[in-house]
């Protein structure tokens, strides 16, 4: 995957480099809006980390609405200190796909990132998933673990959902409370864990594999792969 | 009344001097009416308070006395006409019947006073050679235009202005009767020096009112000025003098007083502002403090010691979970500055109160099962208020937090929304875990405060903070009450659904 990221501090940029190289992505780095602009305009990139305030004339959102404008469908991350629910909700109006306030996680990145790109592939929502031997029909709201039926609550099976349509991705806490419970604030006591090890006894009770496990210091990933 | 309706001759009866001083009391007053024009406005001051109540008195006063002035005038003068019309026709009439000679014997006879004093009669020959009359000469500068002339004679070699009327006889004989123009001068004065003496009256006053207003203005003013000048120097317990207890419904009667107390509730809240931010700051450096310790002790002792990579890399993952516990302590007041700020206010929309309390007691009923306590939660399904669904659902969610962090095994928690006669919505939130001792209550929403049964648990001390916020924007506020046993925290809503 080719990323571009628009940042102008230097140490962000690097730790945020350094770590995208590791994960296997190719990314390049402009560290005004200019060169940021021009980077974006110019080059096909399957994703954009967009730092708001940047020198060089132009801002972050001047750069996705002028993205937006010209036609292009690039999933763009905005990076940025600003935390107020209004400054975000101005930045996801402004066009971009993802917000992401700093100080953060690398894993939350990464996580964030790969959920953008995986939906940009996605062109057509899909209504049975399946990762090894689960099953899981959407539109008749049925379960299966190795043809044998699981009974699961509404919100727990829109939490496997979630997982099952991110199979093979890191997803974080913040992410899960976000898109499957719409909260916007953390919690105090670790309840989504007590969610998902709820959910993973539904799913995994019995199975001579488990697909649910818990990725350290990040979050969850739904995988058949050991 | 305007001067061109007077005839020609009455005009002439105004003495100069007069006009003149009519003209020096309106002037000053047309300036003093400029000076309250709207542009540019004049500065509220004690002088100009006295300034504008010098200027009404005299619009009043010249209201009153113009009119009686002209009206006075026009009376004396249709008199004096009157008298004279009727002097000549008698005249005439005894000079048509008996001839000259007889008309001079009776004028001479008649008219024996001085014109000073009385009436004044001349009776010439078409020449205007005296024949008869007190007075000596015909007046040189009697012209012979108009009937009805006022003009000065000598009178024993002092001037006198009098009223003359001419009356042309056959063959030429001229008659002149007429009055002294200073038989009305004493009632003039009179009237003019009344109401100079009540100009001037009402000028001393209005400049000793106004200096007297001002004098106690400024003193009051001098207090306000010296308490707010020692308040800036930082000594804000001090509060502006208020001598009557204005009340509030009534109004009181003194608008200093008012002014005053106005002004001290400003400083009681700016106080408990300052107060307030001076404990947060500290609370902050505090709280920030300890992980911050911990952090630099870490940090310093994997420099030191350099362990192998196994130990060194679980150093540095306590290293960041020690930087995201002061991460969240900041979000935590970032997200409370924000709700202070009141600016969510304009998102509110209509929340349909039951999904909220729903949505939030199953997100925490896992956590509920696993440490074996009943979170219940009943709500009639047609409360709605106007507000914030994510602020609410994270204060319902930081009260069912600390129920369920407080809560023994098998205890009991339920969440509960009601509709208060007045209109208010409750959602409550009841545990039977220890509760919060009476004297402890008020201060658990305050920013940082870690009661003693919360020592030791994880938490920043805002939940509450947040809770209270939360309550505060939506016109409510957070209630603790005792549950017999356990804690009742209330999230009081006081924004109706529109």
């Amino acid at each position: 995957m080719k990323v571009l990221l628009v940042e102008d501090n230097e140490q962000v940029a690097g730790f945020v480099k350094k770590g995208m190289v590791e994960a296997g992505h190719a990314i390049d780095h402009a560290a005004d809006g200019r060169d940021g602009m021009y980077r974006a305009a110019g080059g096909s990139y399957d994703a954009i980390i967009m730092d708001r305030m940047l020198p060089g004339g132009i801002d972050g959102l001047g750069i996705i609405g002028a993205l937006r404008e010209s036609g292009s469908k690039t999933p763009v991350l905005i990076l940025s200190a600003l935390s107020d629910v209004d400054e975000r909700i101005r930045g996801l109006k402004s066009g971009a796909d993802d917000y992401l306030v700093k100080p953060f996680a690398f894993g939350e990145l990464l996580a964030r990132l790969d959920a953008l790109l995986r939906r940009s592939q996605e062109s057509q929502v899909a209504t049975t998933l399946s990762l090894a031997d689960l099953r899981m029909d959407v539109l008749s709201r049925k379960v299966t673990r190795a043809g044998r039926a699981v009974n699961l609550q509404p919100r727990e099976f829109k939490l496997l959902e979630y997982l099952l349509r991110h199979a093979g991705q890191v997803v974080t806490r913040t992410m899960l409370l976000e898109n499957v419970w719409n909260f916007h604030f953390d919690p105090q006591t670790n309840v989504i864990d007590v969610h998902v090890s709820k959910l993973r006894q539904k799913i995994d009770a019995g199975a001579d594999k488990p697909l649910l496990r818990t990725v350290r210091n990040a979050g969850y990933m739904l995988s058949a792969d050991d | 009344m305007p001067d061109n309706l007077l005839s020609p001759s009455d005009k002439l009866l105004m003495p100069p001097r007069r006009g003149a001083l009519l003209a020096a009391l309106f002037n000053p007053l047309g300036s003093l009416l400029r000076r309250f024009s709207p542009f540019p406005r004049p500065r509220f001051s004690a002088l100009n308070l006295a300034l504008g109540y010098i200027a009404i008195s005299f619009v009043a006063l010249a209201a009153f006395a113009g009119p009686l002035w002209f009206a006075w005038r026009e009376a004396i003068a249709q008199g004096r006409a009157e008298l004279l019309r009727e002097e000549a026709v008698w005249l005439t009439d005894m000079f048509q019947k008996h001839g000259p000679e007889v008309l001079a014997q009776t004028i001479d006879r008649r008219v024996v006073t001085e014109p000073a004093t009385g009436k004044i009669v001349l009776f010439t020959d078409a020449s205007r050679n005296r024949l008869a009359g007190n007075l000596h000469n015909w007046p040189a500068d009697m012209t012979d235009s108009g009937a009805l002339q006022a003009v000065w004679i000598d009178s024993k070699g002092v001037p006198l202005r009098v009223v003359l009327m001419r009356v042309p006889l056959a063959n030429g004989y001229q008659l002149l009767v007429g009055r002294g123009a200073s038989r009305f001068q004493r009632l003039e004065n009179f009237f003019i020096w009344g109401l100079a003496g009540s100009t001037g009256i009402v000028l001393v006053l209005g400049v000793l009112s106004g200096l007297l207003i001002r004098r106690a203005f400024m003193a009051e003013v001098h207090n306000i000025s010296q308490t707010a000048s020692a308040i800036v120097e930082g000594d804000l317990s001090r509060r502006l003098p208020v001598h009557h207890e204005a009340r509030a419904d009534k109004g009181g009667d003194n608008e200093l007083d008012m002014l005053a107390q106005t002004v001290n509730r400003m400083l009681d809240q700016i106080e408990q502002l300052i107060s307030g931010v001076r404990n947060v700051a500290n609370a902050i450096a505090h709280d920030l403090r300890t992980p911050l310790t911990e952090l630099r002790s870490r940090l310093e002792g994997l420099s030191l010691s350099r362990p192998p990579a196994g130990l060194a890399y679980a150093e540095v993952e306590a290293a960041v979970a020690d930087v995201d516990r002061v991460i969240g302590i900041f979000n935590a007041l970032l997200r409370l500055a924000e709700i202070d700020t009141g600016a969510r206010r304009s998102g509110f929309v209509q929340v349909d109160i039951a999904k909220v309390l729903g949505e939030t007691a199953e997100f925490y009923q896992p956590v509920a099962e696993l440490k074996g306590v009943s979170l219940t939660c009943a709500v009639p399904a047609t409360l709605r208020v106007a507000g914030d669904p994510l602020l609410l659902t994270q204060a319902v969610g930081n009260l069912i937090d600390n129920a369920l962090k407080f809560s023994h095994e098998h205890g009991v928690i339920s969440v509960v929304a009601q509709q208060r006669p007045d209109g208010a919505v409750a959602l409550t939130v009841a545990d039977d875990g220890p509760g919060i001792a009476d004297a402890e209550k008020p201060r658990v929403s305050e920013r940082f405060y870690r009661g003693d049964a919360s020592r030791g648990t994880p938490g920043s001390g805002l939940g509450l903070s947040l809770v209270a916020a939360v309550a505060k924007l939506h016109r409510g506020s957070l209630e603790l009450s005792d549950n017999h046993p356990g804690l009742r925290a209330s999230l009081v809503l006081f924004s109706p659904a529109a």
